[in-house]
């Protein structure tokens, strides 16, 4: 089975081109932190409650990324909430995204391709080689969109990835995403982790368009 | 800690839950709820006795409604303690799980 960290960056790669895409550049990086805190959760590594992360069981998994977290999170006991570990792991050493695309290689899913844009610029795609597991991936998520039963743990969890990734778009239409926003926004909240991780984009995005403003007004002088 | 009975009714199952429902009695928790729904066309879960819930406890609660839906069983949350139905509230389960403020038996 794969990690929720790999069935988001799996989600992300374009069957066509190879090409990781994604909407939104700060909700991604944001949910990719969530997706690993997700993993951590189903491992029965931490628990959260509406505000705090607890470790429940500090062991390590055998995952590289998970254990450092964890082990980072055991060192550091004086961040408590949701919020400040998002923070952490957001601003901290981690290549998540490197880590699930060389997992996914190492499973047959994809391949790692390095090419040649005007002969200088490298460029990286992610061609897929094995497509069943994308597509079960994306499957799971319209499911869990399009149809009112409750849907699986891990399926709610996708959601509440997808959705700040801004990949939703990419699988559904413009109309399915109006008429089934309120569906989307549902999921999205059920998990803390997911809630936080908004209200951190929210900020995020409110600092850039501050920083943006006050960019264009020194411009302006 | 939680202390799980399972109790029939006038037709209903009641499952009251009593303690913390977190990542160590999720499993529990989960177990009884599911057990409960396969074995009764409707299930009445109390959680009057909730001292905590987290998120491993609110994911078991879903997933054992998730089961009654698939099974197409009656399942209902009743006569949420104040700390639960603070969980409840923030994380909007009542849009997806029917909740009553009393048990219907």
């Amino acid at each position: 089975m794969l990690s929720m960290l790999e069935e988001v960056v799996l989600l992300a790669v374009d069957e066509e081109s190879g090409q990781l895409r994604s909407s939104r550049e700060s909700g991604t990086a944001y949910a990719l932190v969530a997706a690993v805190f997700f993993d951590l959760a189903l491992a029965r590594k931490i628990d959260t409650d509406t505000e705090e992360i607890h470790i429940v069981d500090d062991a390590p998994i055998g995952d590289p990324v998970l254990d450092r977290v964890l082990t980072e999170m055991r060192a550091k006991p004086k961040l408590k909430t949701v919020r400040d570990w998002l923070e952490a792991i957001f601003r901290g050493p981690y290549d998540l995204e490197g880590h699930a695309l060389a997992s996914l290689d190492r499973r047959g899913i994809l391949r790692r391709e390095k090419t040649k844009r005007l002969w200088i610029i490298d460029v990286e795609r992610f061609p897929i080689v094995d497509g069943r597991p994308q597509q079960h991936v994306k499957q799971r998520l319209l499911q869990a969109v399009l149809f009112d039963e409750i849907p699986e743990t891990r399926d709610i969890m996708l959601v509440s990835l997808a959705e700040p990734c801004g990949l939703l778009g990419n699988f559904l239409t413009q109309t399915q995403l109006t008429i089934r926003g309120e569906r989307v926004r549902m999921l999205c909240g059920l998990e803390t982790i997911s809630r936080k991780v908004a209200d951190a984009i929210a900020v995020l995005d409110v600092s850039l368009r501050q920083g943006g403003a006050a960019g264009a007004i020194q411009g302006i002088r | 800690m939680i202390q799980v009975t399972e109790e029939v009714r006038a037709g209903w199952c009641v499952v009251a839950a009593r303690g913390r429902a977190d990542s160590n009695s999720a499993d529990d928790l989960e177990a009884v709820l599911r057990h409960a729904v396969e074995n009764n066309p409707k299930v009445a879960a109390d959680f009057s006795g909730l001292d905590y819930i987290s998120s491993a406890g609110l994911r078991a609660v879903l997933q054992a409604a998730r089961a009654a839906q698939e099974g197409r069983k009656e399942f209902t949350v009743c006569r949420l303690s104040a700390p639960a139905r603070k969980v409840f509230d923030m994380s909007g389960m009542r849009h997806i799980l029917r909740i009553e403020e009393e048990l219907p038996c």
